[in-house]
């Protein structure tokens, strides 16, 4: 199949000295938005105990774990302003991404030592939970840095039990291992109760010579009968007791690793830890890229920067969403499918790293005179209408059958609302392809470019597509919300507005409302809020797009559950007629 | 050999980019239109020199209207 894929058709233009100067006022505001982001994820570093006072105990920060760890400049972070329970003193309190160990691709995930000795804290299982999903989706292994002292106690009730507490992430391990997913665990600090099964439920138990796990901690003072209260008398009772406890914690290495033998190795340098698992990872399987690609790698022809200036941060304008593909993949070669169908989306295959992704994203602008075909009205790009959706479909559909992994870029206003829409099947057709991508199963990521608008975004391989959508990528020019918010103020408030007018009331204190209403929305759906809420699992800088998505494609192939050889895809003959 | 700008779709001129006299490369953009929420430049199909401009900021025009004459 060298022919189809060798050398694509290249595609994109050289980005003009007129057209920089044009947009280098948009260059330069996307870079200060950037940056701003930037500055805020540094803050992340600063929740809990001075990385002087952790190192000054002997021990490493999880940040610091994960610079040795990690093959330089591999680590791809996720989640890093995740914080759906909007806690005031850290965030999830654990820091994950995908990452490079020893040349292979893992998820890698550690419990922040610098706050509360790595507490489970509130909305962290969620974060977790996404870490062993995407170990599940990728089929790469998990990495763990565990340091957990178990349970916040002062606000368990928020993250304790339930379907989705932090107990769930025991099963989420063990539903790993059972799919032949490896859990490589370094074991740091006093790991007790929650903690120990932190510990205990990864694969190979990897421990720091001061690490230990248990059923319980050692903080538990007993002896005292509950009176229902404290006062200050039980409060004295509780001083003279606790002074004199002096109990070690239990479940120390000369109980699991002397006598249970759980701990599998024992260091005394944490930096020892961290090359043992290295060496674990160095054991497990997976296949040399070559086995799958379809070429050589190659760089794409134009530069990343050139996004700066091709992406406007100005919703309103509109933009050729090939020109910024053509910076994204390979040589700047694609196979596009259907270039003369459903001119408002984007499908083709393309090369990253020379291993062959599916692409799909919305067009912008002005479509063709008589587009959509069933309307009396023009199409405009970043809507959907009937070609479009049934060339996606058809496209998903086809990558299932050649295993082909889909890379998604949404920018959208959402699906062509109104009768005519209707009754050119728009709802079923949207439905459909939910249904698509379902039964394909092969792994998917999503960049959400700028908007990610009502049913669209869903449908377009969104976060919606839990058991497809790796990751999900926002921008500084992200915005997700269920549509804009003056729509959503006309919608809530024009029949008040009508009901005050022919009644004579005062319009203003509806306006009011409306404008609060535009504010919210505004508010809610800005790039740290979406990342926040996880409605994207990170914001990257448009430079880094590339970079997220070769890690994606080399992931997705390191050790897919199938394989479809490259003879006997049928998508690039279709392509090619 | 003179090239007519026309407007692809009814909307409001919300820039015009060039004046008679200027000489333009193909793909500079000539006007931004607003149209249906969104703003579309117009890009020249040719280089040239711009013979007349027929439209000024604020004009509202429909599909087919004459912008602009490159030559």
């Amino acid at each position: 199949m060298r022919p189809y894929f060798e050398k694509m058709k290249e595609f994109g233009r050289e980005l003009k000295e007129t057209q920089k100067k044009r947009t280098e006022e948009n260059a330069k505001q996307i870079k200060e938005e950037e940056e701003k982001i930037a500055k805020e994820a540094e803050k992340i570093k600063e929740f809990g105990i001075p990385t002087e006072k952790i190192n000054q105990r002997g021990q490493l920060t999880v940040f610091q774990r994960i610079e040795y760890l990690v093959d330089p400049g591999t680590f791809r972070p996720l989640h890093t302003f995740y914080n759906p329970a909007d806690n005031k003193d850290c965030f999830t309190n654990v820091v994950d991404g995908l990452a490079k160990i020893s040349g292979k691709w893992v998820v890698l995930i550690g419990f922040d030592n610098k706050y509360m000795a790595g507490a489970w804290v509130p909305g962290q299982p969620e974060n977790i939970f996404r870490a062993t999903d995407l170990a599940k989706r990728l089929n790469i292994p998990l990495v763990w840095l565990v340091n957990c002292s178990g349970v916040l106690l002062t606000e368990q009730e928020k993250f304790y039990a339930g379907r989705r507490g932090s107990g769930t992430t025991f099963f989420r391990h063990a539903e790993l291992e059972q799919m032949g997913i490896p859990i490589i665990a370094g074991i740091f600090g006093t790991n007790p109760a929650g903690g120990g099964y932190q510990a205990i439920s990864p694969t190979i138990l990897i421990a720091h010579k001061d690490a230990n796990m248990a059923v319980g901690g050692a903080g538990i003072v007993s002896g005292m009968s509950p009176k229902g209260k404290f006062d200050l008398e039980t409060a004295e009772e509780l001083i003279e007791i606790a002074k004199k406890y002096k109990e070690k914690p239990p479940g120390r290495v000369e109980i699991h690793y002397n006598e249970t033998g759980f701990f599998r190795h024992v260091f005394d340098d944490e930096k020892e830890v961290l090359d043992c698992i290295k060496e674990y990872v160095k054991k497990l399987p997976a296949y040399d890229l070559d086995f799958f690609r379809v070429a050589k790698p190659k760089p794409p022809k134009f530069s990343s920067e050139d996004l700066y200036y091709l992406l406007p941060i100005n919703q309103k304008r509109t933009y050729n969403f090939d020109e910024i593909i053509a910076r994204l993949v390979d040589g700047s070669e694609h196979m596009e499918f259907r270039p003369d169908y459903g001119p408002e989306v984007y499908t083709g295959l393309a090369k990253v790293n020379g291993l062959l992704v599916g692409i799909i994203g919305n067009r912008q602008g002005l479509m063709p005179k008589n587009y959509p075909e069933y309307a009396n009205y023009p199409g405009i790009g970043g809507k959907l209408y009937r070609q479009g959706l049934i060339k996606m479909n058809e496209f998903v559909t086809l990558c299932g059958r050649d295993r082909i992994p889909i890379i998604w870029f949404q920018d959208t206003t959402g699906i062509d609302v109104g009768d005519l829409a209707e009754k050119a099947e728009l709802l079923g057709l949207g439905q459909s392809l939910i249904y698509s991508i379902q039964q394909t199963d092969i792994p998917m990521m999503l960049v959400v470019l700028r908007k990610g608008t009502a049913a669209a975004h869903y449908i377009m391989g969104g976060p919606t597509a839990n058991r497809h959508n790796a990751f999900t990528l926002g921008t500084v020019c992200t915005e997700i919300y269920v549509m804009h918010g003056e729509t959503a103020a006309v919608a809530t408030y024009t029949r008040r507005l009508i009901k005050a007018k022919e009644s004579g009331q005062p319009l203003e204190p509806i306006i009011e409302k409306m404008n609060e209403l535009v504010k919210k929305y505004y508010d809610t759906s800005r790039p740290l809020f979406c990342a926040k809420l996880g409605l994207v699992d990170e914001i990257v800088s448009l430079k880094d797009i590339r970079t997220y998505m070769e890690t994606f494609a080399e992931a997705v192939y390191q050790n897919p559950r199938s394989i479809c050889p490259h003879h006997q895809m049928m998508l690039p003959r279709i392509i090619k007629g | 050999m003179a090239e007519e700008i026309r407007a692809p779709m009814a909307g409001k001129i919300l820039q015009v980019n060039i004046s008679a006299g200027d000489k333009v490369q193909e793909d500079d953009e000539l006007f931004v239109i607003e149209a249906m929420k969104m703003e579309n430049p117009i890009y020249a199909p040719i280089s040239g020199t711009v013979k007349e401009v027929k439209v000024k900021e604020g004009d509202k025009v429909e599909e087919d209207d004459l912008l602009a004459i490159i030559e």
